[in-house]
């Protein structure tokens, strides 16, 4: 058995399959180690992928030459487009994924990566050389050496489960062992740890369920596909249902409150807000009547549905009680009680925008463990921190995505910037630059990142170069297309805008409400005068989603310069680098609060220090100016990936 | 950014009081070298306990000569105004010593203060805000108790604390948005598009309803632009002297003596009026003095008031008549029957009949008094009717600064509110309540915490 390695990742979860993913693909040696190879890329609570923002982090993991697009495309049975009738830059791509089949798609795609080794063990400790990690031991007794781990531990780390208040006991996972010893182990670097909760709710027998008294929920007949590199067949799909709750449900929870880990006091943990147990939707929201219920297929071999919206953490016997009361679930059955889980994080301002934690060596943190919660926020920590992770070991320059570059970006600068007081979730409202950071343009933004980074396979890299091509001849086309009054006028009509009385340029008629460039694209197709318009047909190249992307560009042109304006005014702060070794206490012209969040976050840039809660401007101004005092001269400008062996950098590119 | 913090690093120092004769005079010491200075400057090693004023002997460190006994109280940062080590010193009155007390600071590192550099370091310090910062200036500067008021208010945080509700309102608005665009398949179905467009349009509302308030805020600052005019030695000079309560404009027989306007801002019932003393209306060969009729003449069309002279035992001819009737309507008109005392009856005088009539009128004498007080009554309520003095509980925008960014969050409020009118998608309509936003924090400098989710969190029941 080999026991050298470059980078050791210590979890198969979705963050872990992205870190040893990215890891191996820029060329390190890379170990996964965890305690059950059967539930690689596992998805412990929803079977699902996408969603508002969400579904845009996969597709910016897939643009970055990632698993998980490619196995939601691979394994789906459902999909919507979420906010479809909102706008372009909220749309969010949602699958329900077979639960079973998700973790062999993950599996057979991780060992298609040369470098990348799979092995079956729980990591009980680290190897320490001085202030520098230096490997991993197990509970077998094996003793690792990399010079970066990767730690993705998920909600293992001292992890209680409870079902009712009676019940509390040790695990990870249902069914699975919780991983106390490398908490310890971990905490023994001196890192401050925080409790965090999280529920999922019961599963049912679908033999049991009366479907046909329900609202069906059918997915979109759409081949969307959240990879833009893999291109496979899709499964069969299946619907959803959708039910609601009453008050007798109501009833029979407040009367069982008392009963409820989470009320009867057992859980000291904090729960997200987004995602309350239905205890919490109760108590929190007593006008509120009803609640929405989903009813959501496990897979296409098993009736069982998972009952999204009634997590809880009230005893088996409480829960069949509840669901019974639901119109549909009147004999229903259980096959897997709802519960909560309490586990430990290391709150996310102990690390760097590398996801390295600050004073550890080459320890890398992702996804759970940082105190978020969601598949995709996972897999895009797993990214960034298997990246780094490889980077460190290459002796190459660390790599960040900006605010302005992806919701990956903004989702770990707001980690390691603001710190989380419950378990964090993506939201399209916590990016600034929401009109830049959209799903169709995931691979504009990030495929020359990827390609130069050396992060993409040659397959991958070619599928981008079509991809790039494709958007080329679609923009050009666009930019060159006119049409007659005739051709057009019908068009405009039908969506209640002026008709015009002469020939127009196809990018002045994409400014009017209700004109899309699909439509201008069947007015130039019905014509068939010319060659130059882009052919439809190719499942890789879905034209509707290249023309949705230049369509964005051109009718919002001028928000989108605007958001471009303000991403450009933010850079400038960030090019403005911190010293490491700035002692905040006794800065005194910054406020005490500053001083006091300065001291925990140590920010590397003005600009990530402005965004922490409790620096003002004047705290900003002030800290300029002493650093420049210090210093005698500007904050240097951060280096690019390269440039600049073993410091701390970024690399931007227009977008 | 740049040019605001240069030179923080010094410690700087002034007299704070007007030079002069007086009783006391404060010299007033900010900065990191002031405790260092203030030691020096007492030769003892401790000042005192902080915010306890200490009575010491003041020597010049360079041959020990006293300069005086003074009261010394020290100010640590950043419980200090200018949020840094601030030393007063107040020391006795008089234009010598402390220009001394001044000089042996500056000999010990301090440079002398610009104007409103305290109060500068204190907003860069974050112990006022950008509306704060110039309230204390209008405190300082002010000439009327009207404005006096108005500052106070502001100085209180009053303005600050409007334009945060009108913030509150926008994220208030943001976050109906975001729910309808974060969370599409919740249980309560998404706020509708009438209702944000409601919220947005009554928050446009008030934002206009704060603009308004800023011609009222000029008015406080610069004063009522009044205006004296008339035929030559009809005693406009007189009346501008009485009102100014000091000879400033030369008062002569001679017609034509006041060539150029002539102002002053003075506090009339303790509102503040510009007032302007024009050269009289008369056609004239004199290029100076055409020059001047000139200047006059544009002033009285830009004018709050025109208070119209007219010697009482004059006629009222047609020339007058015809020039208070071409004034532009905005401008309101005060007929004055000047040197009363001169007319013992109203023998012989012709009563107004065209647009003179139509003014209020008034016989004045700046010899018996006569009208005085009554003029004095009515300017304010001429120039400031039914605003009140913006100072009791009312906020006022007192500058064009503050001015031009809640114009520009109404502008894009109301460019919102277009928006989504033309079915524009939420997210890119967003943008505007995001510049709307930004453009208030501007106003006051500082920027507050997105709390748009946290919003969204407690007003709605979030989450499957």
């Amino acid at each position: 058995m080999k026991l050298e390695w470059d980078v050791i990742v210590v979890g198969g979860g979705h963050a872990g399959v992205e870190a040893a993913s990215a890891a191996a693909r820029l060329g390190a040696r890379t170990l996964l180690v965890t305690p059950d190879l059967g539930r690689i890329g596992q998805m412990s609570c929803n079977p699902a992928v996408g969603g508002l923002a969400k579904g845009v982090v996969a597709r910016e993991v897939d643009a970055l030459g990632g698993i998980m697009g490619r196995a939601t495309d691979a394994t789906r049975i459902h999909f919507r487009m979420l906010n479809r009738s909102r706008g372009p830059a909220v749309w969010g791509p949602r699958a329900q994924c077979d639960r079973a089949l998700y973790p062999l798609a993950v599996r057979r795609r991780l060992e298609e990566i040369p470098g990348l080794r799979l092995f079956q063990d729980s990591v009980t400790a680290l190897r320490m050389a001085g202030e520098r990690v230096g490997g991993v031991v197990t509970r077998a007794g094996l003793s690792f050496s990399a010079a970066s781990v990767v730690v993705t531990a998920g909600t293992f780390l001292r992890g209680r489960i409870h079902v009712g208040r009676e019940d509390a006991l040790e695990g990870g996972r249902a069914g699975e062992a919780a991983s106390l010893e490398l908490a310890e182990a971990l905490e023994g670097l001196g890192l401050t740890v925080g409790r965090f909760k999280t529920g999922t709710p019961p599963r049912v027998d679908g033999r049991t369920v009366d479907l046909a008294a329900l609202e069906l929920q059918p997915g979109e007949d759409w081949d969307y596909r959240f990879s833009g590199y893999e291109t496979v067949p899709f499964l069969e799909q299946r619907p959803c249902w959708i039910t609601w709750t009453g008050d007798a449900l109501k009833r029979v929870v407040e009367e069982n409150l008392p009963r409820s880990a989470l009320y009867g006091g057992e859980i000291s943990g904090r729960g997200p807000r987004y995602c309350p147990s239905i205890e919490d939707k109760v108590v929190r929201f007593p006008h509120a009547r009803r609640h929405q219920v989903f009813l959501e297929p496990e897979g296409l071999e098993t009736t069982e549905l998972y009952v999204n919206g009634l997590s809880t953490s009230l005893p088996p016997e409480v829960q069949l009680a509840f669901l019974r009361t639901v119109p549909g679930l009147e004999e229903v059955e259980i096959t897997r009680p709802g519960y909560a889980i309490e586990y430990d994080y290391f709150p996310p301002h102990q690390l760097r925008h590398s996801l390295e934690v600050k004073g550890v060596d080459g320890l890398f943190f992702a996804g759970q463990i940082n105190g978020t919660t969601g598949y995709e926020e996972a897999a895009g920590q797993g990214l960034v921190a298997g990246v780094n992770a490889a980077l460190k070991v290459q002796g190459r320059g660390s790599w960040i995505l900006g605010r302005d570059q992806a919701y990956i970006g903004v989702m770990v600068d707001d980690l390691v910037t603001r710190g989380v007081d419950e378990p964090y979730r993506l939201f399209t409202s916590r990016a600034e630059f929401r009109l830049l950071l959209r799903q169709d343009n995931a691979y504009s933004r990030l495929g020359p990142l990827a390609r130069d980074l050396g992060l993409l396979e040659g397959w991958q890299e070619e599928a981008l170069r079509a991809r790039e091509g494709a958007v080329g001849e679609v923009r050009k086309w666009l930019e060159g297309s006119r049409f007659t009054a005739a051709e057009v006028n019908p068009l405009l009509a039908s969506v209640g805008s002026p008709t015009v009385a002469e020939t127009m340029p196809g990018v002045e008629l994409l400014g009017r409400q209700g004109v899309t460039a699909p439509a201008l694209w069947a007015l130039a197709k019905e014509r068939g005068a010319s060659d130059a318009v882009p052919k439809d047909g190719n499942p890789a190249l879905p034209l509707e989603e290249l023309l949705g992307e230049v369509e964005v560009e051109v009718k919002y042109r001028g928000y989108v310069a605007k958001e471009r304006q303000r991403a450009r005014r933010l850079r400038s702060q960030e090019e403005f680098v911190l010293p490491a070794e700035i002692d905040y206490e006794g800065l005194v012209t910054l406020s005490w609060e500053a001083r006091e969040k300065l001291v925990r976050v140590r920010p590397d840039t003005l600009g990530q220090a402005g965004r922490i809660p409790g620096v003002s401007p004047a705290d900003l101004q002030n800290l300029m100016r002493e650093v420049r005092k210090h210093r005698g001269q500007p904050g240097r400008r951060r280096q690019s990936v390269g440039e600049d062996e073993g410091k701390e950098s970024v690399s931007r590119k227009a977008i | 950014m740049e040019a605001l913090e240069e030179g923080l690093e010094d410690t700087i120092v002034a007299v704070a009081t007007p030079p002069g004769p007086g009783g006391l005079a404060v010299v007033r010491l900010s900065g990191p070298h002031a405790l260092a200075i203030g030691r020096a400057l007492v030769g003892t090693r401790e000042l005192g306990a902080p915010r306890v004023a200490s009575l010491f002997g003041l020597r010049d460190p360079g041959d020990g000569a006293l300069l005086d006994r003074a009261l010394v109280t020290v100010f640590p940062g950043p419980a200090s105004y200018t949020g840094e080590d601030v030393v007063e010193v107040s020391t006795h009155g008089g234009r010598v010593v402390p220009a001394r007390v001044l000089e042996v600071c500056r000999s010990l590192g301090a440079r002398q203060a610009e104007g409103g550099e305290f109060t500068r370091r204190a907003y860069l310090n974050g112990k006022l805000d950008l509306i704060q910062a110039e309230a204390v200036a209008d405190l300082v500067e002010g000439r009327s108790r009207a404005l006096q008021e108005t500052a106070l208010f502001q100085l209180e945080r009053g303005l600050s604390r409007r334009l945060g509700e009108l913030r509150d309102a926008l994220v208030q608005v943001e976050a109906l948005l975001m729910y309808h665009v974060d969370f599409p398949d919740e249980d309560e179905p998404p706020v509708g598009v009438d209702e944000v467009l409601e919220a947005a349009r009554a928050l446009e509302g008030r934002l206009a309803e704060l603009l308004a308030t800023a011609p009222q805020g000029r008015l406080l600052r610069e004063g009522a632009l009044t205006v004296l005019a008339g035929r030559p030695n009809s005693g406009k000079s007189s009346l501008f002297n009485a009102l100014l309560g000091e000879e400033r404009a030369i008062v002569t027989a001679i017609p034509g003596t006041t060539r150029d306007a002539v102002d002053a801002v003075v506090s009339v019932g303790g509102f503040p009026f510009r007032l302007v003393d024009t050269a009289g209306l008369r056609p004239s060969d004199d290029e100076v003095e055409r020059i001047g009729i000139e200047v006059a003449h544009g002033l009285q069309r830009r004018a709050e008031i025109v208070l119209f002279c007219l010697p009482a035992n004059a006629e009222c001819d047609a020339e007058s008549e015809s020039y208070v009737a071409g004034l532009p309507d905005s401008v309101k008109v005060v007929f004055l029957r000047t040197f009363s005392d001169l007319a013992r009856s109203r023998e012989g005088t012709v009563d107004a009949t065209g647009a003179l009539s139509e003014v209020p009128s008034i016989r004045t004498s700046v010899v018996s008094g006569e009208g005085m007080e009554e003029l004095q009554e009515l300017l304010p309520r001429l120039a400031f009717h039914g605003r009140g003095r913006g100072g009791a509980g009312v906020p006022v925008l007192t500058r064009e600064r503050q001015a031009e960014g809640v114009r520009q969050a109404r502008d894009e409020v109301a460019l919102f509110c277009q928006c989504l009118e033309w079915d524009v998608p939420a997210d890119v309509a967003d943008t505007h309540l995001r510049e709307a936003a930004a453009a208030l924090d501007e106003v006051v400098g500082v920027v507050p915490l997105d709390s748009v989710l946290d919003r969204v969190f407690r007003d709605f029941c979030i989450g499957k």
